[in-house]
């Protein structure tokens, strides 16, 4: 009689304890509507939303945390730790450019300052140079001078020099190379071009080692 | 003056990202570039996911807005044509978003010369060096 009383006592007690102890731990501020955003939380984590946590605008707005975050530690989860393979390129490339001391060509446009770096651009040149059946280009420097405001910049100046295939007649591949050169400034870069030094310094593919190893031409 | 004055401006950021991606659109162009700790915090942000780093320097003042682009292109475009192109599109894009008017300074500072063949440029038939033996 004393006992069961007491015991229920005791066992409401400790039911009490029970519920109210988690409560204060865990959740320090339940969402607007009163749930609990941890279960909110773990019901959109197990698919087993209830109704009122479907239509609910604050339990709504929990889900979408839950969901933003797993997208969010999934994604880097899934990344492997290592960086990205042009890394090197970059950092190598964007170093490279803050060293360089950068030459630039004007380029002419109604629209504002623009400009092309004289690296590129013999780049290029070489490029068609090298494409050029019997030569190959071995230097190219392209510069153009600075124009006084409000007139036009004048056209830009080339030189290279050029190695050329053994048997290739001088004087027509230097004019082939000129006419490259002043063709590809105009289509390929958009630099008029008015002056071409090419000076040939070697040629290649000798029949044999006793012929002459060098040539001037222009 | 009938109600509350509002001052309306317009960030460096905001042009710059407008510019990045409208110069991004330009056919041709085959990136932006900027400079080391640009790319590093692309790079920073690459990882981490963000996409905070602008690549393009802008600077608003007052109505007017100046943006430097550096662009890569590949042969075969023409390096003037780009240029004025990245020019309109960037000017024309800022101008729509934000309504300012825009300086556009445009740096052309790579051409790639490999994979696309040059058009017209060159009318060869070899690829590229030719090889020692070839005729």
């Amino acid at each position: 009689m004393a006992v069961s009383p007491h015991d229920g006592r005791g066992r409401v007690a400790q039911d009490d304890a029970g519920a109210h102890l988690p409560a204060q731990g865990d959740v320090v501020e339940p969402l607007a509507c009163g749930r609990d955003a941890a279960t909110v939380w773990d019901h959109a984590e197990a698919g087993t939303l209830d109704a009122h946590e479907r239509e609910c605008p604050h339990c709504g707005a929990a889900v979408a945390d839950a969901r933003g975050l797993e997208a969010m530690v999934s994604r880097l989860a899934a990344q492997p730790l290592v960086p990205p393979p042009t890394v090197v390129d970059r950092v190598v490339g964007a170093v490279l450019a803050e060293l360089r001391p950068r030459d630039l060509l004007v380029l002419d446009s109604p629209y504002g300052p623009a400009a092309l770096d004289a690296t590129a651009a013999a780049a290029v040149l070489r490029g068609v140079v090298d494409a050029m059946d019997g030569m190959r280009a071995r230097s190219c420097r392209i510069s153009r001078p600075a124009g006084d405001a409000g007139r036009p910049v004048p056209p830009a100046e080339v030189s290279m020099t050029v190695t050329a295939r053994f048997g290739i007649e001088l004087a027509s591949a230097t004019a082939r190379v000129r006419q490259m050169v002043l063709a590809a400034g105009e289509q390929a870069l958009g630099v008029p071009v008015t002056r071409v030094d090419i000076e040939v310094v070697d040629v290649f593919d000798l029949p044999q080692p006793s012929s002459p190893a060098g040539r001037e031409g222009r | 003056m009938t109600g509350p004055r509002t001052t309306f401006h317009v960030g460096d950021g905001v042009v710059a990202r407008v510019a990045a991606e409208a110069a991004a659109g330009v056919p041709g162009v085959v990136a932006l570039r900027t400079d080391l700790a640009g790319t590093l915090l692309g790079l920073a942000g690459a990882v981490l996911g963000t996409t905070r780093a602008p690549v393009v320097a802008a600077r608003v003042d007052g109505t007017q807005a100046e943006v430097s682009i550096d662009v890569v292109t590949r042969l075969g475009f023409n390096c003037r044509d780009l240029a004025r192109a990245v020019q309109r599109e960037v000017s024309a894009a800022v101008a729509q978003y934000t309504g300012l008017e825009t300086l556009v300074r445009v740096t052309v500072v790579d051409v790639l010369l490999d994979g696309a063949a040059p058009q017209r440029a060159a009318s060869t038939q070899s690829p590229q060096v030719p090889p020692p033996g070839a005729r």
